[in-house]
């Protein structure tokens, strides 16, 4: 997942935007995907079968959010993470010549753990959870009512306006909590909440 | 004459029997005729060039997309360029062929099988760069096998294919009438038998009747209209590569209409070029006189006044709106950088300058003519790259503001590529000249009261059902719209509860709902040995898939009850239970103890399935689609069928005794 160091404006505050895969509702990566190799699932993760994919890289130009990444030469896979086999869950052992991106850790949540991006944050800004459950999980174990969580903290999506329907939603920082980006030791400062459907 | 079979004799007087047929037979044949040094050197050439492209390819292949310059940001490149500049280039041969022959314009004759060559030639180049861009190519027939009708990838996939067969179709039928002649030019000149039969095979058994005539010319004329609307769906569906996806400087409405106004004037400048080589090449002055570059001249300096029209149409109003995208993507392309240098060089030397050579007639000379096309040539093939590499750096989410900086520049691979792809263009060119006459020998021998009678052939009738039937279709699939559902959630609570032991210990923890004076509570009952115990904290919490979420926390009272609002709406499981934990928090000697109960009053929750099953993200085509392009190509290649069935009759008309 990359962080962004943003700015909207020049005389705005920066922060900190951590990108992972929106999971659009919408997927106009999925829309444009000439072999069904990228596709919504009915619980809301986009995945990508990279035994289908042609590697046109259609879906990246589609990406509004620049989200996909592409194997342009053969991936170094470490031996462990491909022992189980392939499955567009965890789409190990990847291939070259093919697209990839975030995929919400599909195969965690089967175990009930959060994804990697969420149980690794130090400081449990990432929540993850299911919406029809309408409760989130950050990595200190706290887990919110998130239809509360996106109406008290004022959540938003990113380029709403695209009509993606993005499925990851943004907490605006709350009285900057914690340090923006070059006031002080940076760690990501506004707090993600990580949504999917199931 | 060294005549063996009955029909030579035949053709051979009816040959002579047309005045100046002889004359023009000589000179057309002139490229058939063995090469010199300079001919075999150049072939050597571009075959070498060739080879080399074919290594680069294999070595692409071997090392993955890694050893091009495309990486995560920009990841069109060189190929998609090549792509769009060879599909733009095949347009030459509907613009002068198909377009001059439905309107009946007689100069095109020496032009038409040129600008059909380059129609099936290009297009199989342009065609083979899409693969060759892929990251799979092995996987090249998931299309077939995995196709979706909503990417417009494959909407490419089926009108090239349909293009490239009809063009196919195209070229040859107009090249039926010179099949006899060259069978009888090659066996003069002590060719191959084996070539004699393949002329001999392709001629259809074509002679000058009547019947043959009226068969040809109603194959020629359904195929002249029936190119024209594929030509423009092609380039049209080419810009859709990109018009369809949301990124500032290609989601525009005039990308169909540009595309195919840039392939037409990319192609008029393609012929210009190819007429001047071939005439210089085979002496063919008198035939590719000054009047046809005039003419195409004119229609070349029209199609860059349009192009310069929707050029600016197209960046004027993205700048004048001035959305921070836009405006970025603007900056990148026509302000102070590389890519600004590129743009306002091309539209100096790739329009302007073109526009002055051609602006006023009495300036214009052979030599400014094909100038002007050159220059065109060059700066579509720039132009094409500046419309993909500098959109793909704009991002929304600036790449900058994630320490990346997108940059790109053809490496030496693609650069090898893309000169093997114009090395096998003038290859397939150069050698397609070896086998067949360049210049239509019958229709340059051709008088022009002959032609005007062909025209009224009832063909165009027939083609004028099929663009009814095409408009219904499309009208049709206008109509059909999607109406995404929702499946409904809300269900009426139910009171109920339950209860259970804690532990080791001997206290008990009861968990149930209940309606306290009229308030929805949750409540929590401790008893010890059924006696209730006062002052307990107690936390509830519900279980959610990643954690238990708190909902309240309670003491009991002296009737060992701790109570909470109940979560209203809160969704439960599939029969509308909530996992609900109630933990004892103190006093410190019982925390920790915990009990779980299923609880109903949760929203039950109702698996969705078959979520918008026919939205375009969709694995499954929506119905209006299929139809759509079901339709479109039902009329098209029912068309091809016509003509391939005026073939066949024509290869079984009788010899007349």
């Amino acid at each position: 997942m990359r962080v962004f160091r943003m700015q909207d404006g020049a005389d705005t505050a920066p922060y900190w935007l951590p990108r992972p895969c929106f999971h659009c509702d919408d997927p106009p990566c999925a829309r444009v995907c000439p072999v069904g190799a990228t596709f919504k699932r009915d619980d809301g993760i986009v995945l990508i079968d990279n035994e289908r994919c042609i590697g046109c890289r259609f879906c990246m130009a589609a990406c509004p959010y620049s989200v996909r990444t592409f194997n342009w030469s053969t991936p170094n896979d470490p031996a462990a993470a491909t022992v189980r086999g392939y499955s567009p869950e965890w789409g190990y052992p990847r291939r070259v010549g093919t697209t990839e991106k975030c995929d919400f850790c599909p195969d965690m949540a089967r175990e009930g753990k959060l994804p990697h991006c969420s149980s690794a944050c130090p400081m449990g800004a990432i929540w993850f959870g299911d919406e029809n459950e309408d409760a989130v999980t950050n990595s200190h174990g706290e887990t919110l009512r998130l239809s509360k969580l996106l109406r008290d903290r004022a959540a938003y999506r990113q380029l709403e306006e695209l009509g993606t329907k993005p499925r990851v939603y943004y907490l605006p920082p709350d009285n900057r909590h914690y340090p923006g980006p070059g006031e002080a030791a940076t760690t990501p400062g506004n707090q993600t909440s990580a949504v999917v459907q199931r | 004459m060294s005549a063996t079979t009955l029909s030579v004799p035949v053709y051979a007087s009816e040959l002579a029997a047309r005045p100046g047929v002889m004359d023009v037979e000589h000179d057309m044949l002139a490229t058939l005729r063995p090469m010199g040094r300079a001919g075999r050197l150049w072939i050597a050439s571009l075959l070498a060039i060739c080879v080399m492209a074919f290594v680069a390819w294999l070595y692409q292949i071997a090392n993955g997309l890694r050893v091009t310059d495309m990486r995560n940001y920009v990841s069109w490149g060189a190929y998609m360029t090549n792509f769009v500049f060879f599909i733009g280039i095949s347009h030459a041969g509907t613009l002068i062929s198909a377009i001059l022959r439905v309107t009946d314009a007689g100069w095109r004759r020496p032009i038409t099988r040129m600008a059909e060559a380059i129609t099936v030639i290009a297009l199989l180049v342009g065609a083979s760069m899409v693969v060759i861009d892929m990251g799979r190519p092995d996987r090249v027939l998931n299309l077939i096998f995995h196709g979706r009708f909503q990417s417009p990838i494959l909407w490419d996939l089926v009108s090239i294919t349909t293009y490239i067969t009809g063009s196919v179709l195209y070229l040859y039928v107009a090249m039926i009438p010179d099949m006899p002649i060259l069978a009888q030019a090659a066996r003069a000149a002590g060719r191959s038998p084996r070539l004699v039969r393949l002329y001999e095979a392709l001629s259809l058994g074509f002679r000058e009747t009547p019947e043959h005539r009226r068969r040809l010319a109603r194959a020629l004329g359904a195929m002249a209209v029936i190119i024209i609307p594929v030509a423009v769906s092609v380039h049209t569906v080419v810009s859709w590569i990109f018009g369809m996806t949301i990124r500032p400087g290609w989601h525009s409405t005039i990308f169909g209409p540009y595309f195919v106004i840039g392939a037409i004037f990319s192609g008029t400048a393609a012929i210009i070029t190819a007429m001047a080589l071939f005439r210089r090449a085979y002496h063919l002055e008198r035939y590719l006189r000054a009047e046809h570059f005039h003419k195409l001249a004119k229609i070349l300096l029209t199609l860059s006044l349009l192009y310069a029209y929707f050029t600016l149409s197209e960046y004027l109003t993205a700048w004048y709106g001035g959305v921070a995208a836009d405006s970025r993507l603007l900056h990148l392309l026509a302000g102070n950088t590389s890519f600004g240098m590129a743009f306002w060089l091309w539209a100096a030397f790739g329009l302007f300058v073109p526009i002055a050579l051609l602006l006023f007639p009495t300036r214009r000379s052979l030599a400014s003519i094909v100038a002007a096309s050159v220059l065109i040539n060059i700066g579509m093939w720039v132009k094409r790259y500046l419309i993909i590499v500098p959109t793909l750096q704009t991002t929304y989410l600036p790449a900058s503001a994630a320490g990346v900086t997108p940059h790109y520049l053809p490496s030496v691979v693609e650069l090898t590529i893309t000169a093997g792809a114009f090395a096998a263009f003038l290859l397939l060119f150069t050698l397609f000249s070896r086998f067949f006459p360049i210049l239509s020998i019958w229709e340059t021998a051709e008088d022009e009261a002959e032609v005007g009678v062909r025209k009224s052939s009832p063909v165009q009738a027939h083609y004028g059902r099929a663009l009814a039937a095409l408009a219904v279709t499309l009208m049709a699939g206008a109509l059909t719209s999607f109406v995404p559902v929702r499946a409904a959630r809300a269900q009426p609570p139910v009171h109920a509860g339950a209860s259970a032991p804690v532990g080791s210990t001997n206290l008990r923890i009861a968990i149930r709902r209940s309606n306290e004076q009229g308030q929805d509570m949750l409540v929590g009952t401790i008893t010890a040995q059924g006696r209730p115990v006062a002052g307990v904290t107690v936390a509830f919490s519900v279980n959610r898939a990643f954690g238990n979420m708190t909902l309240g926390t309670d003491q009991t009272l002296s009737d060992g009850s701790a109570a909470i609002p109940f979560p209203q709406g809160l969704p439960g499981n599939a029969a509308g239970q909530l996992r609900i934990h109630a933990t004892i928090q103190a006093p410190a000697e019982v925390a920790g103890l915990s009990v779980e109960a299923m609880i109903p009053g949760g929203a039950p929750l109702h698996a969705v399935t078959g979520l918008e099953p026919r939205a375009l993200w969709s694995t499954r085509t929506p119905l209006a689609l299929v139809v759509t392009i079901g339709g479109l190509l039902l009329c098209v290649w029912s068309t091809f069928a016509f003509v391939a069935g005026q073939l066949v009759a024509m290869s079984h008309i009788q010899p007349e005794e």
